[in-house]
């Protein structure tokens, strides 16, 4: 496993791959520019379910799991919903291992009363097949539909109020988590966002608590939200999570993945450039003309069908806070490169999967908004890789169509809200609520497969920071109509982009390419 | 004179019913029983009736329906073979009116009613509203419900028509014939914004924005309280003259369902077939495109106990709204009362300068119904011919 | 341009891959091993032998004035198998070493090249292989192989760098000990070969032998045996010093580099200490001619 670095693009670097949403391209970088690279997939743990039994049998700040049980107590088990990790893992999922494991240890303890939760909180509710996939056949039919069922933000009479924190935050969770002897929770850790008391406090949680941290202000002082301990987001949850921990003990379980984000046979888009055999070329070339060719459908069917070769890196349980450190640790371990200074533009390539459009027909411009300016902007540690003011181009088509299905309250903002601001504060004070309360959006969300009608708006928070961060922001090959309803300006190629943000950072601005995905985090010095 | 006639043919007649909407309308028209012949002046029917030669005739959506076969049959008995048609005139005097001396410029208010027929009042047009009249078929003219539909009038398309006394209103001299002529539709318009009964505060959604929709538009705003009023528009030109005329939100009709939802808060639907249906809505809706689809859209996008407009020749939709919502389906036809002398008010509103106009000589009529047809991607408001070099 | 031409520029087919200066190398070369049995059956030593023969010798000896001494010293292997090792300075020197070797000879020598170098394409390896009749060997640990010695055994004489690559300034480098270690597995001898002025000719860098024929001189040496318990060092080292002998026998003459050898006057194999721009000044020193009358041993 060769680490993470930083490449300078000279005469001998090959062009580079770029993802550019439902395709991918080859880009030639002017010469002098960075490049991150990520660290090289870690090893996996030889015996992942070995790891388990280890981590539960030995856990953190915490008695083992199996004494933890007993007769007649109400055990709750949490897990993380479609979102992560993306792409899908191929199965078995690291979730159904370690809830195996768990109800294994139920089972021999004599507890009855089991349910599991998907902590999906205003995300859309997963269909059964897609909760089968991660938990598997065998606790699927054990407790599908009864005792295995999406976490409902909207069901009044499933919720409870547990009390405020002490900066007055409202701490309203799922009522069986909140009510339970021990509330397990399962978690997959892909990126550092992700576990912590944000796996609870969050992923179980009511519009009334999410409200509290899901909101522009904090968004903005969370820099980034992809390093707990300076997020305002996270810091919210953190108090959240120890109110919570009055009410119900929690026995975290957190696990890391390595880098392995594509399947083998589709290897050069871990590889290193200069690195791809003729074997990764012809692929490259292959898949890149037969998707330019391939009808919007079939493209994102065969790309949507893409699974990951994720491996286990590790697996630690107990007590959140501590369990988290190690996560965080092991995440970094696989994720961390360390950059020298700012840059003044910064170039990602979208990919065409989101944590929001798994299985949808297609990611439509909000979300490519959130996972630019939200996700992949937030990918650093220290500060921001681009200077302030610096400016972002970033790689995608930016069709404007939406999931029906989906994402229904997506096309109300971006048509009705995005063309009277594209301010996140303007947007919150002015539209938020009726949103949030818009009962056909909360149909859709309790009945359907609906993200819940205020979810475009916290995507929008999302990228808050990184617009009042930024100085300009331009999407190549973006549609220019709805890159314009966003209020960015789209080029055709990087020449252009370059061209249009001269204003802002001169004509030979120092230009960094983080090669995402797999993700890395820039440690900025 | 020179005159546009439609006359009795029924094979061409189906024939034009077939090709009409397969084939471009130049081409259509060539099938259409539509004919440019010399034929002498409509006679004077009687006392009261005046010569008008017309200066500027406008091309209705109705004369395209009837040029293309397919107005509908329940018409055909109210019109009277061979016509002229044209009923959105703006023309000159040829002889003197009472109040109005020979070569005043007046429109006309075209419907053929009980004091044109020379007849006693119906109890409609005893009660102010000529349009409603019961007699549009008897008297001494042939059967017809308007000028332009009658075999004795004579119509707008044309070098010379008759036309009765009280069909008359002056023009004023600071109105351009270009802008007078859109009086008679603006009358509708008025009429039709009249007959939403708007309250204050309510939503109203126009369904087009053809010249129907973009003056009914401009009539709910001037004459109306209504409040939040939503338009769908099929072209960018539509959707900016309908943003100037005070429209709050424009929309493509395919997102027209989702505007209003997300407006009124409402839940939709997706039936197992056909388009989407709104539980709730806007209070009003008024249908100007005149098709089956914007009055579908019209009806499954207005809340329970709402109001739907028809202010165009309507096309079959599926009423199970009307009854399901409990609807009240209102229709709107031509002008009555003072509506045609507010239409001439409100004409005044710079706003409508921005409406295009196109004119044609009658010789290019194959080529101005064309032009009518596709009107609304051309950016044009109105289409019709231009008489004033026609020898009466 | 087609998104095929685009992708052949850029990843530049038919060249080495480039890596950029500031990424990381991959830690292990993966030992490929390349088949070049196909370059021994008839058919190919047909060829190879049409092409040194016809195109290879003419063009070494049109390029560069080819001087070689001692050939008649090979005669005393017979048919007997054996590891030729010289210095090596330059590409040239195989061409030479190949030109200079009486045909029936040539016919049945196969050159170790470094794997690392010359088997990393397909159309390189087969080039290569069938002109010059190379084999492929790691020069830096990796798999070792055991072609060679298998040639070797079946009676094929086997061409060896012993130093493991050219040299950057004229001078040779310390022998290493595989060249030694494989004629001792095989009890075969060793030839050592020693040229000069190949430097000179075409240095690295070069493709081509510089203009004005410059002159190469190949001596080729007695071969050495090992003795009874000597091992692959001590014979490297040996081989090393009559290399030695065999260039300084070159500039001077037989008696002399002997006497000099036995004095302990004689230049060190390695030339100048290092750093010092004399050992490319005198590496680059041309050849001087040698009288081709008749032996030079008394003069």
């Amino acid at each position: 496993m060769r680490p993470g670095f930083v490449l300078e693009v000279d005469e001998r670097t090959p062009p580079l791959l770029v993802h550019r949403g439902d395709s991918f391209g080859l880009e030639r970088f002017p010469l002098g520019s960075r490049v991150v690279y990520p660290p090289e997939a870690l090893p996996g743990l030889p015996d992942v379910r070995a790891a388990i039994t280890q981590a539960l049998e030995h856990p953190l700040d915490s008695e083992p799991l199996r004494v933890l049980l007993r007769p007649g107590m109400r055990l709750t088990i949490a897990f993380d919903d479609i979102s992560l990790p993306l792409p899908p893992m191929r199965t078995p999922d690291i979730r159904q291992q370690v809830i195996e494991q768990v109800l294994e240890l139920a089972a021999a303890a004599g507890v009855d009363d089991v349910e599991l939760v998907v902590a999906n909180a205003l995300h859309r509710r997963m269909t059964g097949p897609e909760i089968r996939r991660i938990v598997g056949d065998r606790v699927y039919r054990s407790f599908w539909p009864q005792a295995l069922t999406n976490h409902d933000a909207e069901d009044r009479a499933n919720l409870v109020h547990l009390g405020l924190t002490d900066e007055g935050e409202d701490v309203e969770i799922n009522k069986r988590a909140g009510t339970s002897d021990l509330l397990v929770y399962v978690n997959v850790n892909l990126v550092s966002m992700d576990g912590g008391w944000k796996s609870t406090a969050i992923g179980l949680a009511s519009y009334a608590s999410l409200r509290h941290h899901h909101n522009t202000k904090t968004m903005r002082h969370s820099r980034s939200f992809m390093d707990h301990k300076a997020s305002a987001l996270h810091s919210s949850a953190w108090r959240m999570g120890r109110l919570l921990q009055e009410h119900v003990p929690v026995f975290q379980i957190e696990t890391t993945l390595n880098n392995q984000a594509f399947p083998t046979s589709y290897a050069f888009l871990t590889k290193r450039e200069w690195e791809w055999s003729p074997r990764d070329q012809a692929m490259f070339w292959t898949l890149k003309n037969g998707l330019d060719r391939a009808p919007g459908r079939l493209r994102r069917k065969a790309l949507s069908d893409l699974v990951a070769d994720y491996e286990v890196t590790s697996v630690q349980a107990g007590a959140v806070e501590p369990v988290h450190e190690l996560t965080i640790a092991n995440v970094h371990r696989q994720q961390l490169v360390e950059v020298g200074g700012q840059t003044d533009v910064l170039v990602f390539g979208l990919p065409y999967l989101c944590p929001y459009n798994v299985n949808s027909s297609v990611m439509n411009p909000v979300l490519a908004m959130c996972l630019g300016l939200g996700y992949f902007f937030n990918m650093y540690r220290g500060q921001p890789l681009v200077r302030k003011g610096g400016a972002l181009i970033l790689y995608h088509p930016v069709q404007n169509a939406f999931d029906q299905l989906h994402h229904p309250s997506y096309v109300d903002f971006f048509e009705e809200v995005l063309a009277e601001s594209t301010d996140p504060a303007i947007i919150e004070e002015r539209f938020e609520k009726q949103y949030a309360t818009d009962p056909w959006y909360t149909h859709l969300y309790r009945t359907s497969h609906a993200y819940h009608g205020v979810h475009p708006f916290y995507m929008w928070y999302w990228g808050a920071h990184a617009l009042e961060h930024l100085g300009d922001v331009v999407w190549v090959g973006g549609d220019r109509k709805a890159v314009q309803r966003m209020g960015f300006r789209s080029a055709s190629t990087l020449g252009d982009a370059l061209s249009m943000v001269s204003g802002s950072v001169g004509t030979s601005p120092t230009i960094t390419y983080q090669h995402n995905p797999p993700h890395s985090i820039a440690d900025v010095r | 004179m020179r005159a546009l006639e439609v006359y009795r043919s029924l094979p061409r007649y189906l024939a034009a019913r077939v090709v009409s909407g397969r084939l471009p309308a130049v081409a259509a028209a060539g099938v259409a029983p539509l004919r440019l012949t010399t034929r002498s002046a409509p006679p004077l029917p009687g006392p009261q009736w005046v010569r008008v030669r017309p200066r500027l005739s406008g091309i209705c959506g109705s004369d395209l329906a009837t040029v293309a076969g397919t107005a509908p049959f329940y018409l055909s008995p109210l019109v009277s073979l061979p016509f002229i048609p044209g009923h959105e005139v703006v023309g000159e005097l040829l002889d003197d009116a009472p109040g109005l001396p020979a070569g005043s410029r007046v429109v006309l208010n075209p419907v053929l009613s009980c004091r044109a027929r020379n007849l006693e009042g119906c109890p409609a047009c005893s009660s102010g509203a000529a349009n409603r009249c019961a007699r549009v078929t008897l008297g001494h003219l042939s059967p017809g419900l308007q000028t332009g539909f009658c075999a004795d009038t004579g119509g707008g398309w044309s070098g010379q028509l008759v036309a009765h006394c009280s069909q008359l209103h002056a023009v004023p001299d600071d109105v351009p014939d270009e802008r007078a002529v859109l009086a008679e539709p603006l009358a509708c318009a008025v009429h039709a914004a009249r007959r939403t009964f708007a309250e204050p505060g309510c939503s109203v959604l126009v369904v087009g924005a053809g010249m129907v929709g973009l003056l009914v538009l401009h009539a709910l705003r001037a004459l109306t309280p209504a409040g939040r009023i939503t338009v769908v528009a099929k072209h960018p030109r539509q959707a900016r003259l309908a943003r100037d005329l005070g429209a709050d939100e424009v929309v493509l009709p395919k997102a027209a369902l989702t505007a209003v939802r997300r407006s009124t808060a409402a839940i939709r639907l997706s039936p197992e077939r056909g388009s989407d249906l709104l539980l709730g809505g806007v209070d009003i809706a008024v249908e100007c495109a005149g098709s089956a689809s914007g009055l579908e859209q019209a009806l499954r996008a207005t809340r329970a106990g709402g109001r739907v407009v028809l202010a165009g020749m309507p096309a079959p939709a599926d009423l199970s709204p009307v009854w399901f919502r409990e609807l009240e389906l209102v229709g709107s036809y031509a002008s009555a009362g003072d509506d045609l002398a507010v239409a001439l008010r409100l004409l005044a509103d710079p706003h409508l300068d921005a409406l295009r106009t196109s004119w044609h000589p009658l010789s290019r009529y194959r080529e101005a119904l064309d032009e009518a047809g596709d009107a609304g991607r051309l950016g044009l408001a109105k289409v019709g011919f231009d008489l004033r070099k026609e020898s009466a | 341009m087609s998104s095929l031409a685009r992708l052949a520029r850029d990843f530049r087919w038919g060249h080495v891959p480039s890596v950029p200066a500031t990424a990381p190398r991959r830690e292990v070369v993966p030992a490929r091993e390349m088949s070049t049995a196909w370059a021994r059956t008839p058919l190919a030593r047909g060829v190879r032998a049409v092409a040194q023969a016809g195109a290879l010798a003419p063009l070494v000896r049109a390029e560069v004035r080819l001087q070689v001494t001692g050939a008649a010293r090979l005669t005393a292997l017979g048919d007997e198998a054996a590891v030729l090792v010289l210095n090596h300075t330059s590409h040239l020197d195989t061409a030479a070493l190949l030109t200079a070797l009486p045909p029936p000879m040539r016919s049945r020598t196969v050159v170790a090249a470094a794997a690392d170098y010359f088997f990393t394409s397909w159309w390189k390896a087969a080039g290569t292989a069938l002109v010059f009749g190379t084999v492929p060997i790691e020069r830096r640990g990796g798999a070792p192989t055991d072609a060679p010695a298998r040639l070797l055994a079946q009676g094929w004489n086997v061409v060896v760098y012993p130093e493991g690559s050219r040299s950057y300034d004229g001078w040779p480098t310390r022998f290493r000990p595989g060249a030694a270690a494989l004629a001792l597995t095989c009890g075969a001898p060793i030839v050592p070969v020693a040229v000069r002025g190949s430097y000179t000719a075409m240095p690295r860098g070069r493709s081509w032998p510089a203009p004005g024929r410059p002159r190469v001189s190949l001596v080729f040496g007695d071969p050495l045996r090992a003795a009874p318990g000597e091992q692959a060092l001590a014979f490297a080292g040996r081989a090393q010093a009559e290399v030695a002998r065999l260039l300084d026998e070159d500039e001077t003459d037989w008696w002399s580099s002997l006497r000099r050898a036995n004095s302990g006057e004689q230049p060190a194999l390695q030339g100048p200490p290092t750093g010092s721009w004399r050992r490319t000044w005198a590496s680059t020193r041309p050849v001087e001619p040698t009288s081709t009358g008749g032996p030079r041993v008394w003069t």
